[in-house]
């Protein structure tokens, strides 16, 4: 690890070079004068606004960077795209739903349910419940989808995921019906309510999903963390993900540390997802689908492969999309176009992301 | 005898979970409902005591329980397994299978008895269904029908596959299969007419005109359904170039289908333009357009490989489509509302806008594109897309000119999709956002990879399978799309290849599926 060889097995074509200044400059130049516009020449929104944008962004943004933490740790051993991600979260959020409604059932007293009378503890079990349901989950996917495949030409894993992800979404919609479901959270986490904080001449909202969302997220981050560098489990997964052949003759399970990697993916993927339905209060059977892609998306911006990159990837997409609708002056009908538009643009401009890890042929 | 026992395990728990989530998902209902009908027994089910749907179901679940008990009592290595191994292998698989379904019965049966309404969170659960499931039985009794009902079915399972697999009488039947196969294409007189020209021109005119009268027989639904089909076969055709001959995977591809139905919708519909152009010049247009479209797409994906690929073309798919539905373009598009009162073709002053003339219409095109595919893939082109697909780095090295073929390989798959999107907008008359959604491009998709990558009696074998068969069996259109995402897991980790494949991709896939090849492409992957 001391020195990291450099390899480029892609010579770039001059052409593509003089396109990629081209479009870099036009890019760039557009952005610069809609911030002019918006912001000096005829300010659209107030300063409130601008943060309430940027708050929601950063919620979102922190729910996407717990998924796209699951798509690089795939990533980073196997080299596929865990297409089916997405669905294990939606899963997930589901799994904390069910306890959410079994425990406002439970009555503790005639008129108190047992949700409002220990909310720490039924959000604590709704988390648990939503990481165990999507930890199996990933596991089984792992085990039935991809482990048979290993080997087999890139394209075949990749269409087994994709199988498996219409298969999860459609399992779903046939158990739980095409209704969007309302997340009953306890009464303290009301949607909406929180901390009033004055900006400028209007009031800005902290609200309380949002904090849980963000700490809890950076809680299981530093989690992931101290697993990934201080245990052994985070060494075995770094030597997999680094050789795996090596690994094998040094002594580690390579299958079993696969399997732990799709485990603490889905284990990621649940708190996120549970966190979306705290959030924003409505799971469906595709709920997955959007925030799988973008989260992708995060990935690939922060360089795919780095977990500290699916972080920050996550992060700056989520702010992005929040206010890059009221930036660029189109409807908010079209963030998710824009979140898109943000995967065409890295691609083009910088595979690696923004920490740059070296994709080379070989992985790309 | 302990790994017989464990396999048993497996078997059953697997078993058990697959009849609980069919259950769940209201499969057993429906299956029911539709062995009934093709039963027919009134008679039948009389004579059993059984009543009707209940009879069905009975017979539905005698299936699954019979194959977990021959999945349970497989995989044995040694040779000679006695009776004993095999049924108590598959006795366990059946009797955990049994345990797991009753313990579900009694479970349900139980919280129906308490009044509790399970369908608010469970859509399928409906009281009939679970009265169907407990066959008039209490919850109690019920769940123990089904760990000895279950348990029976296994037992019988093992003894049929034991049959199967040692028994002469199940060698005798696999043989005589295999032999009358054999004789069928080593028949001399086969033999003598595939290879012999004016019989195959005979044969081929018989059915080119059996094709063109066709549609005059069939009815108004069948046209229209056969003409569905068709339109696949176009979009298939055109996955096909991306997906099976340049190896690029594009899940995105309703897009170009949505350009070429909206070019054409746009320039003849008398609504949010008013142009009202001809059909027959608004079909250039549109391909046109289409193929453009999957130039602009190609370019900036040029460089990517495989997954990239993938992400970036569906994120292209749902660009188009949320662009669709959004309010923005209302005024360009005709927004959610769609664009209503599309062109139809004329031809020397006869309307070809009924389902016969669009069946004629598309299969013109198809034939077109079968062509067009053919001469493709026989030429220089062909051969570049194949060398592009199997090794990209080394089909540059040989001097091919890999950044023009696969925008090539885009444009063309592009074009194709384009003619199948101008053909079905102007059938139906009609085109709204929501005939563009990203299941289109997941249906072409299976189509493709069922059929077998590359192959192009695969291409239409898929289409006319995942497309026409869910039109016969109307019962089971719910389950349709599920049965696709586990079709496509199914195909990739039996079948990679396809169900007719083309010879050369099935040497290919065999080659990989090697396990020396395993080992060296394992290594191959981590370096970085």
């Amino acid at each position: 690890m001391q020195q990291k060889t450099v390899v480029h097995t892609h010579k770039p074509i001059g052409t593509y070079r003089y396109v990629q200044i081209i479009l870099g400059i036009f890019f760039s130049a557009y952005l610069l004068w809609r911030l002019y516009t918006v912001l000096i020449a005829h300010p659209a929104y107030g300063p409130d606004t601008w943060m309430r944008f940027a708050i929601d962004g950063i919620v979102l943004g922190s729910v996407y960077a717990l998924i796209a933490i699951g798509y690089t740790l795939v990533y980073g051993i196997l080299f596929m795209i865990n297409f089916a991600h997405g669905d294990v979260m939606m899963l997930g959020a589901f799994g904390g739903y069910f306890v959410f409604e079994a425990l406002g059932a439970f009555k503790v007293s005639s008129s108190l349910s047992f949700l409002n009378a220990q909310p720490v503890i039924s959000v604590i079990l709704a988390f648990l419940a939503g990481m165990a349901v999507s930890s199996t989950a990933g596991y089984f996917l792992e085990k039935i989808a991809y482990r048979p495949l290993r080997g087999a030409p890139r394209l075949v894993p990749l269409i087994s995921a994709v199988g498996a992800s219409i298969f999860l979404e459609n399992a779903a919609q046939l158990l739980f019906s095409t209704q969007r479901w309302d997340y009953a959270n306890p009464a303290v986490l009301n949607r909406g309510i929180g901390w009033n904080i004055r900006v400028g001449q209007g009031t800005v909202v902290i609200t309380y999903t949002g904090v849980l969302t963000i700490v809890v997220s950076v809680l299981i981050m530093i989690g992931l963390y101290l697993l990934v560098k201080r245990t052994r489990l985070g060494r075995a997964m770094r030597a997999v993900a680094e050789n795996k052949t090596t690994a094998a003759l040094m002594g580690i399970d390579v299958d079993g540390i696969i399997s732990r990697t799709f485990i603490i993916s889905g284990v990621l993927a649940g708190a996120a997802g549970v966190m979306w339905g705290i959030h924003l209060g409505l799971v469906y059977y595709y709920v997955g689908f959007i925030p799988g892609i973008k989260a992708f998306t995060a990935a690939v911006l922060g360089g795919i492969g780095s977990i500290p990159g699916a972080m920050l990837g996550g992060l700056f997409l989520g702010v992005v999309e929040s206010l890059g609708p009221a930036v660029l002056g189109i409807s908010f009908q079209l963030k998710d176009v824009i979140a898109f538009s943000i995967l065409v643009i890295v691609l083009i401009f910088r595979p690696t992301g923004i920490l740059g890890e070296v994709l080379s042929e070989e992985k790309v | 005898m302990k790994r017989h026992i464990r396999n048993g395990i497996n078997a059953g728990i697997t078993f058990g979970i697959i009849t609980i989530f069919l259950f769940m998902i209201g499969f057993t209902t429906t299956i029911s409902d539709l062995l009934g009908q093709l039963l027919q027994n009134g008679s039948s089910a009389s004579v059993l005591g059984f009543a009707p749907g209940r009879f069905d179901l009975l017979v539905f679940l005698f299936f699954i329980g019979m194959w977990a008990g021959i999945s349970g009592s497989k995989k044995t290595p040694d040779e000679r397994e006695s009776w004993g191994t095999v049924l108590a292998a598959s006795g366990t698989a059946g009797l955990i299978h049994g345990i797991l379904v009753g313990g579900l019965v009694l479970l349900v049966g139980s919280l129906l008895k308490a009044g509790v309404s399970m369908t608010v969170y469970f859509a399928q659960l409906l009281p009939d269904a679970i009265h169907l499931f407990l066959l008039g039985l209490n919850a109690t009794s019920g769940a123990l029908f089904y760990v000895v009902f279950l348990l029976m079915t296994g037992l019988i399972g093992g003894a049929v596959a034991r049959t199967i697999r040692y028994g002469a009488l199940g060698q005798n039947i696999a043989g005589w299969f295999k032999n009358k196969w054999h004789a069928f294409t080593a028949w001399p007189q086969y033999q003598r007419i595939r290879h012999n020209r004016p019989a195959l021109f005979v044969v081929y005119g018989i059915l080119i005109l059996l094709v063109i009268l066709l549609p005059q027989v069939l009815g108004q639904y069948w046209n229209y359904t056969v003409g569905t089909v068709g339109i696949y076969v176009l979009l298939g055709l055109g996955l096909n170039i991306v997906v099976g001959l340049a190896g690029m995977l594009d899940l995105g591809y309703v897009a170009f289908f949505a350009i070429g139905a909206y070019t054409v919708a746009l320039l003849t519909a008398p609504a949010p333009h008013h142009l009202m152009w001809s059909f027959w010049v608004t079909v250039p247009i549109g391909i046109l357009l289409a193929a453009f479209a999957g130039i602009v797409l190609g370019i900036p994906v040029l460089r990517l490989r495989g997954d990239y690929l993938a992400i970036v073309t569906l994120g292209f798919g749902q660009i188009i489509a949320v662009l669709l539905h959004s309010d923005e373009l209302t005024a360009f598009t005709g927004g959610p509302k769609g664009v209503a009162a599309v062109g139809s073709p004329t031809l020397f002053g006869i309307s070809l806008g009924t389902p016969e003339g669009f069946v004629y219409l598309i299969l013109l095109g198809v034939v077109l594109v079968i062509f067009v595919t053919i001469r493709l893939r026989n030429s220089r082109v062909g051969r570049a897309w194949e060398a592009i697909r199997e090794d990209e780095t080394v089909a540059r090295a040989m001097g091919i000119n890999t950044w023009f073929h696969k925008l090539l390989a885009f444009a063309i798959g592009a074009a194709f999709a384009g003619l199948g999107g101008v053909i079905f907008a102007s059938r139906n008359q009609f085109t709204g956002p929501e005939d563009y959604n990203l299941m289109v491009s997941f249906n072409v998709l299976a189509s493709v990879i069922v059929g077998g990558m590359g192959s192009i009696p695969g291409v239409v074998g898929g289409a006319f399978t995942l497309k026409g068969l869910p039109e016969v069996l109307r019962e089971l259109e719910n389950y349709r799309v599920l049965a696709f995402g586990a079709l496509l897991v199914v195909m990739m980790l039996i079948r990679p290849e396809g169900l007719l494949p083309t010879s050369r991709r099935k040497m290919e896939i065999k080659e990989i599926h090697d396990p020396d090849e395993k080992a060296a492409n394992g290594t191959s992957g981590g370096t970085t």
